[in-house]
């Protein structure tokens, strides 16, 4: 259980506001980059899928790559439309990431109650992507 | 394309700069703006929409978490309930009638212009409940004097309460919920207002993530539309993130209101006349 009395800021907590920060910056600029990247490729190689798409997403015609995998092999390749997919994947994983970095450090701190919260977090994130590609 | 392409970015880039002025986030404008200007079906929208709350909110929480604003305690503990009541309403919403979605959509949108115009001053209460000591979530902030103000927190269950529904609304509509998250601290909590906006803003990111993971892995996310919006919005967040403290918090208030109620109406006839 968590310590009832708190004087002053925890070292728990210091971690937390240094490298929350740290870690929600990096994942986002690494993301807005690979996601010019991908634009910038549509435009230049095939500017006329992107538009194809768009009408599509018009009429909630959702046509994607089928598994993350193939997703990875396709965006290596250069293929545009994997490398947006790839950057939004990315950036979708902010939370993940930091819900991820308390958890552990609630572990290395032995802060059990605040463990089980962010572990219940992780797990509701992971169930939402395991459920959305089942139903 | 690159008409589109600029359009989409254009459209976004006001949504989030609007969204950061007004306090309300990204995802009350960007949903509707995708609907009406942009032709989008309700799904598309709140997809893209979801995605580019999450960048906003990660975003707007760089300064909130590192100047001690948010409570991250509070927010651990919260977002047990946001990310359950996240994940149901993403998986609803590929169910739902987009009629129902939208009047859904109106309903919130009210629930934002309500809230905006009735936020007030800070009731701290001098001692917290048992639960709140227990899980340590009380803390300290700076007043304008720059001396430091303790508070503490209570109703710990009302509040979470109310954040599983923030949380189904967030995932059904692509939203961040931020005006319900911040009433369930604010209100019920009695956490003051500049901590529950900043613990509010965080959460997001888990609330609209959540339900980000269940669209992109179902495959209900256009990247044509989603990429640059979430650039867009994220860029136009930033801006207004800057231009905030110059700006007159009153006259933008009222202004947003009124944008938000004439929204809410347009978002209810499009869901009347679908009928």
């Amino acid at each position: 259980m968590a310590t009832i009395a708190n004087p002053g800021i925890s070292e728990e907590d210091r971690i937390l506001r240094v490298w929350t920060p740290i870690l929600l910056r990096t994942i986002l600029i690494v993301s807005a980059i690979v996601l010019v990247v991908g634009l910038f490729l549509m435009a230049t190689k095939s500017p006329d899928n992107y538009v194809t798409r768009f009408h599509a997403a018009q009429r909630a015609d959702f046509i994607e790559p089928t598994t993350f995998v193939q997703l990875l092999h396709l965006a290596a390749a250069g293929d545009p439309h994997s490398v947006l997919m790839v950057g939004l994947f990315v950036l979708t994983l902010v939370p993940l990431a930091r819900v991820a970095f308390s958890f552990l450090l609630f572990i290395r701190e032995r802060d059990f109650a605040y463990v089980a919260f962010t572990a219940y977090v992780l797990a509701g994130l992971i169930a939402g992507m395991l459920l959305g590609s089942i139903g | 394309m690159l008409e589109i392409l600029g359009g989409l970015l254009g459209l976004a880039f006001a949504a989030g700069f609007v969204g950061s002025l007004s306090g309300l986030g990204g995802g009350v404008f960007i949903v509707p703006a995708l609907v009406i200007a942009a032709h989008m079906p309700m799904v598309v929208a709140i997809g893209a929409s979801l995605i580019s709350v999450v960048a906003t909110s990660a975003g707007a929480s760089v300064a909130f978490v590192r100047d001690g604003w948010t409570n991250l305690k509070v927010a651990m503990v919260l977002e047990c309930a946001t990310v359950t009541g996240a994940v149901a309403g993403a998986l609803l919403a590929g169910m739902i009638p987009p009629v129902v979605l939208e009047f859904l959509f109106a309903l919130m949108m009210l629930q934002s212009a309500y809230f905006s115009l009735r936020k007030q001053g800070d009731e701290l209460v001098p001692h917290g409940d048992e639960i709140a000591r227990k899980l340590d979530l009380a803390g300290d902030i700076p007043d304008e004097s720059g001396k430091t103000v303790h508070y503490e927190i209570v109703q710990l269950p009302a509040g979470a309460a109310l954040m599983v529904l923030a949380g189904i609304m967030s995932g059904l509509l692509g939203i961040g919920s931020g005006a319900l998250k911040v009433m369930a601290m604010d209100y019920f909590m009695h956490i003051p207002l500049k901590v529950s906006s900043a613990t509010s803003n965080f959460m997001i990111g888990v609330t609209a993530g959540a339900g980000a993971l269940v669209f992109l892995s179902r495959g209900n996310v256009s990247m044509s539309v989603s990429a640059p919006v979430a650039l867009g919005v994220t860029a136009g967040a930033l801006l207004g993130s800057r231009i905030l403290p110059h700006a007159n918090a009153r006259v933008l208030r009222l202004v947003f209101t009124v944008i938000l109620i004439l929204i809410a109406v347009e978002m209810g006839w499009r869901a009347v006349k679908g009928i």
